[in-house]
């Protein structure tokens, strides 16, 4: 188990998840898509901790950062949705174009 | 004192008057006019002063006001004879109008603004007079211009006198600006504005002859504007509008000299600039003769004596075109005195009778008044130069000064403008002391309105002016002697023809106006065609207006096509380019978040690749 092996998953992760922001249409998948790259990115943190830093706590801490994060984020983007859908009665990104041209 | 002091008592004292009648006396115009009086009087007694303490004091008083590129502005004074002359004519004459305008003015609302803006102009003209430095002599000359626009406009609110006041302005700032380009010319050329220097052979050999002829050329055009020559004198005779007074100060025996004086000063650079002095005989000649023919079908006598006035004006310049400086400052003084007599004899006349028409006045009895009929006589005759008055020997000299080395044309034109002068002089003598019974000359429209009684204010000027006009010709070799230069006997034999030929114009303008039962109709009226000619001042005001209506009207309609095409142009596109960029650019907000996202990945990878060099 090489230091590559790990940032191949994580690339496999980043790419889905950056594939399902692009492609979902619903807001709910966005969001999914949104986790799943940051999971990527936390993976990537404790590989290269476990690998390269001599020190290992200062990746641990950083991950624990995106977790709580990620926390925060998923509270807040559901409320957003929620708001979304009330007012547009749909979580369909491309209902929601008011602003466009 | 020392002459600097007195020099700066004499220039500054009318300041002094000035700033008190306009800015403190406003309420006591009587205090005003003797402030004013009291000012004259000191710096006269200042220019007498100097002149007597001349022979040990140094001729330049001279201070640095600022320095540039290694280029010394100074002001100060130059105390040489011809300006102590000038000064001394400037005060007195300036004194005497003062004087006179007590009565004249009574009752004025803006008698005390009127004595402040004498106080105005003597303080410039007598500074412009004593400038040692040309910068200082040009920003003087302007402020003499500026007091003869307010002079001239001082009743501003009659349309007319508005209107002459912004003529005179415009006309006499066409030529300055001509002369202040030759002012830079000259300064450029020798680094130095300083009159003294200016005037010494080195430093006029130092200036390549083109060039002298170009700065020559630019600083008569200066001369030809303010001292009223073709084809820039048609201010003068609108200057009018002004108080009488006035016309007698500035439109005919001190402000318009100044052009005069100017060249006068200028003399020795007029003299070796090659070619200048014909292009100033020529339109000196055509000046004295146009205006004389001018003044001969004129009715309105301040008008006669204003077109007079460009006549000798320009005889002052064909004699020092014809290279004598002491035939034109001598005609300069002599023309001085007569010219102010009989300025404000017509100003006594308008005043009692209230017309400025001569058939009017002699219709109403003007011969009545005893002490201004001499005076007007004296006047006349010494402005038609009839032996032994003062304009004779001034005249005189000058025809001997043509006579020296110039082409005969020039002479026999000045025989025939010595001939209509004394003529149109005559012709207004007879019309306003010997009215005629049998006259042809329809009356005046309008009822005269007769101001009030000579007072003795105003006499006494008149009387000292009639002495003046008198005598001042017997000082020509003291004149020649105070500005060195050689004075001019004329002999018998060049007197002659000139004596002759006045009393010719006196003769036919008393048979034509001043006989008993006399049809006074002159002989140009025969002429229809020339009468109307003259009388219509030859249409130049009417070419004028043309010209410049047409000029301004072409400067507009180009700047309009301008305009719309170009400026309006530049801001429409502008607008429509913004309008146009902001569309083009909204089309790219699609609304598609994933498109945005897709693309900000897109730009990041794009970057990555580029800045992390892989």
């Amino acid at each position: 188990m090489t230091l590559s092996h790990f940032l191949l998953v994580a690339l496999a992760l980043f790419a889905l998840g950056l594939y399902s922001v692009l492609t979902r249409r619903h807001l709910i998948g966005l969001l999914i898509g949104v986790e799943l790259m940051l999971n990527a990115a936390s993976i990537n943190f404790l590989a290269f901790d476990r690998f390269v830093v001599k020190d290992p706590a200062t990746g641990q801490i950083i991950v624990l950062f995106i977790i709580g994060l990620a926390a925060a984020e998923a509270a807040i983007a559901l409320s957003i949705i929620l708001s979304a859908y009330r007012a547009h009665r749909s979580a369909d990104v491309d209902d929601l174009d008011e602003l466009k041209n | 004192m020392s002459s600097g002091t007195l020099a700066l008592l004499c220039t500054h004292a009318p300041l002094v008057g000035c700033f008190g009648a306009l800015v403190v006396l406003r309420r006591a115009p009587r205090a005003a006019a003797a402030l004013n009086i009291l000012a004259m009087l000191a710096s006269l007694g200042a220019a007498l002063a100097i002149f007597a303490g001349s022979n040990h004091q140094p001729p330049t008083i001279i201070s640095l006001w600022l320095s540039s590129e290694g280029v010394p502005i100074s002001f100060g004074f130059l105390l040489d004879g011809t300006n102590q002359l000038m000064g001394i004519i400037v005060a007195l004459i300036a004194l005497c109008i003062q004087v006179y305008s007590l009565g004249y003015m009574k009752g004025d609302p803006g008698y005390a603004r009127y004595f402040g803006l004498h106080g105005l102009f003597a303080w410039a003209m007598l500074s412009f007079v004593y400038s040692a430095n040309l910068l200082q002599a040009f920003v003087f000359w302007e402020l003499v211009g500026l007091a003869s626009f307010l002079l001239i406009g001082f009743w501003f609110e009659k349309p007319s006198a508005a209107a002459a006041a912004k003529k005179a302005f415009v006309m006499t700032r066409i030529g300055d600006v001509g002369m202040f380009i030759g002012l830079i010319l000259l300064l450029s050329s020798t680094s130095t504005l300083d009159i003294a220097q200016l005037m010494q052979a080195s430093t006029l050999a130092s200036i390549p002859d083109a060039r002298l002829t170009l700065i020559a050329l630019l600083l008569f055009c200066g001369v030809v504007g303010k001292s009223a020559q073709f084809p820039l004198h048609t201010w003068l005779p609108d200057a009018m509008e002004g108080p009488t007074p006035v016309s007698a100060l500035l439109h005919s025996a001190t402000m318009v000299a100044a052009g005069v004086f100017l060249y006068a000063r200028f003399h020795p650079l007029f003299v070796a600039a090659e070619g200048v002095s014909n292009i100033v005989l020529v339109i000196a000649i055509i000046t004295a003769i146009l205006a004389a023919t001018i003044a001969m079908v004129q009715r309105d006598m301040k008008r006669v004596l204003a077109y007079s006035s460009i006549s000798q004006l320009a005889f002052m310049l064909l004699g020092l075109g014809a290279g004598s400086l002491y035939a034109g400052v001598f005609h300069l003084t002599t023309h001085a005195f007569f010219k102010a007599l009989l300025f404000l004899c017509a100003g006594a006349y308008i005043h009692q009778i209230g017309s400025n028409d001569m058939v009017t006045m002699g219709r109403q009895g003007a011969a009545k008044l005893r002490l201004v009929s001499a005076g007007l006589v004296i006047g006349a005759a010494a402005l038609a130069g009839l032996p032994p008055l003062a304009g004779f020997f001034s005249k005189e000299s000058i025809l001997a000064a043509l006579h020296g080395a110039h082409a005969n044309a020039f002479v026999y034109g000045a025989y025939l403008a010595s001939f209509l002068t004394a003529y149109y002089t005559f012709r207004m003598v007879f019309l306003v002391l010997r009215p005629s019974d049998k006259s042809v000359l329809p009356a005046e429209e309008h009822e005269p309105h007769p101001h009030g009684d000579v007072t003795g204010s105003m006499k006494l000027p008149i009387a000292i002016l009639t002495v003046g006009a008198a005598a001042a010709g017997f000082a020509g070799d003291f004149i020649a002697k105070l500005i060195g230069a050689k004075a001019l006997h004329p002999t018998y034999g060049e007197m002659a023809p000139a004596i002759g030929i006045a009393l010719a114009g006196v003769i036919v303008a008393f048979f034509e106006f001043g006989r008993k039962d006399a049809a006074q109709q002159g002989f140009i009226t025969r002429v229809g065609a020339l009468d109307t000619l003259f009388e219509r001042k030859y249409y130049l005001d009417e070419i004028y207006d043309k010209v410049a209506g047409g000029l301004v009207s072409l400067i507009a309609s180009v700047s309009a096509v301008v305009e719309r095409g170009v400026l309006d142009g530049t801001g429409d596109l502008a607008g429509n380019l913004t309008i146009a960029t902001g569309d083009a650019t909204a089309r790219m907000q699609s609304g598609r978040l994933q498109l945005y996202i897709g693309s900000a990945v897109l730009l990041i990878v794009v970057f990555c690749y580029f800045v992390g060099g892989y």
